[in-house]
């Protein structure tokens, strides 16, 4: 069996991803990274929710990593490119998403994102964020629309919870890069620890077991 | 000087905005409000503190108040005006205390 680490936000398209993919008989480990404090304590409350309404829904276990992501994007803020931030944080997320999917054995990395849909998502970003990692990242909404999208999430029940209240992310830059180039982020993160972040990251995660949910 | 209370678009928070065009040197900030508030983050770009609520200061003078109250985000955002009113922590700031209407609400 496939089994791949999603990573799921409170949103409403991580959420559609991992159930589609869970539909197609793939195993999910569910990842939250946790941006307090430029959020709320809302969005980590929403994740919960979904991953339990995904549980009932397709009857398939699933674990769940919660890891603290303030305090990389703090250190992103202080030290690197204010526009290329978005960048930072989503490589960031899949090299933690890299390391559990290791700690679990699975075989790939399952994201909500499709082409245009924030200035992070752009086709030329997403060439920049894919070699952050070496093992596979299934986009299974990359060529929906949004409206495609909430489609399925109101049929599967997860638009009710996705839309409740919950602060978007505070540390987003007015004008974040559409067009950005691998050698400039890597130059960037080069004046920063990027593997003691990750190890500091994973060493502050928690885990929710199914049956927890 | 903040004039202006509005929800965030996701209604989880209230937004202040100041009244007038400025910034803030945040790490003068983060000076003056530790001394009536807890520090959470000062991630340069922006300030985390906490009092009645938790609040992000940016460096434009907009605050984030996390909070569902528009009573409790206006008392917060005047007592973050009346700290830092003033001070040094305001750059290209006009005299706020002689405007009118220092809003609460």
């Amino acid at each position: 069996m496939v089994k791949l680490v999603s990573l799921i936000s409170g949103g409403i398209d991580s959420p559609v991803a991992t159930y589609l993919m869970i539909s197609r008989g793939v195993e999910v480990v569910a990842l939250h990274m946790d941006n307090r404090p430029f959020t709320d304590d809302k969005n980590l409350d929403k994740t919960l929710q979904l991953v339990r309404h995904l549980r009932v829904l397709t009857g398939s276990p699933i674990k769940t990593y919660i890891v603290p992501h303030g305090p990389n994007h703090i250190t992103f803020a202080r030290n690197c490119n204010r526009h290329l931030h978005c960048l930072f944080c989503r490589r960031m997320m899949y090299r933690i998403a890299e390391r559990i999917a290791e700690k679990e054995g699975a075989d790939g990395i399952l994201t909500g994102e499709s082409v245009g849909q924030v200035a992070s998502q752009t086709l030329q970003n997403l060439t920049v964020v894919n070699p952050g990692v070496k093992i596979p990242v299934i986009r299974p909404l990359i060529g929906l629309d949004k409206v495609e999208i909430i489609e399925i999430a109101r049929r599967i029940g997860t638009y009710d919870i996705s839309t409740l209240p919950g602060l978007c992310c505070t540390i987003v830059p007015k004008k974040p890069s559409t067009a950005s180039r691998v050698v400039d982020v890597r130059e960037e993160e080069g004046k920063i620890d990027i593997d003691s972040l990750v190890e500091t990251s994973l060493e502050g995660m928690y885990v929710f077991s199914p049956e927890a949910l | 000087m903040y004039s202006l209370l509005k929800p965030c678009k996701t209604s989880a928070a209230y937004e202040a905005i100041p009244r007038e065009r400025f910034s803030l040197d945040l790490d003068l900030c983060e000076e003056i409000l530790k001394k009536t508030c807890t520090i959470v983050a000062n991630a340069g770009i922006l300030l985390i503190v906490n009092d009645l609520c938790e609040v992000s200061v940016h460096k434009d003078g907009r605050l984030i108040l996390k909070t569902d109250s528009g009573e409790l985000a206006g008392e917060q955002a005047g007592r973050i005006a009346g700290w830092l009113m003033g001070t040094t922590a305001i750059q290209k700031s006009r005299d706020f205390r002689s405007q009118r209407g220092l809003h609460r609400t």
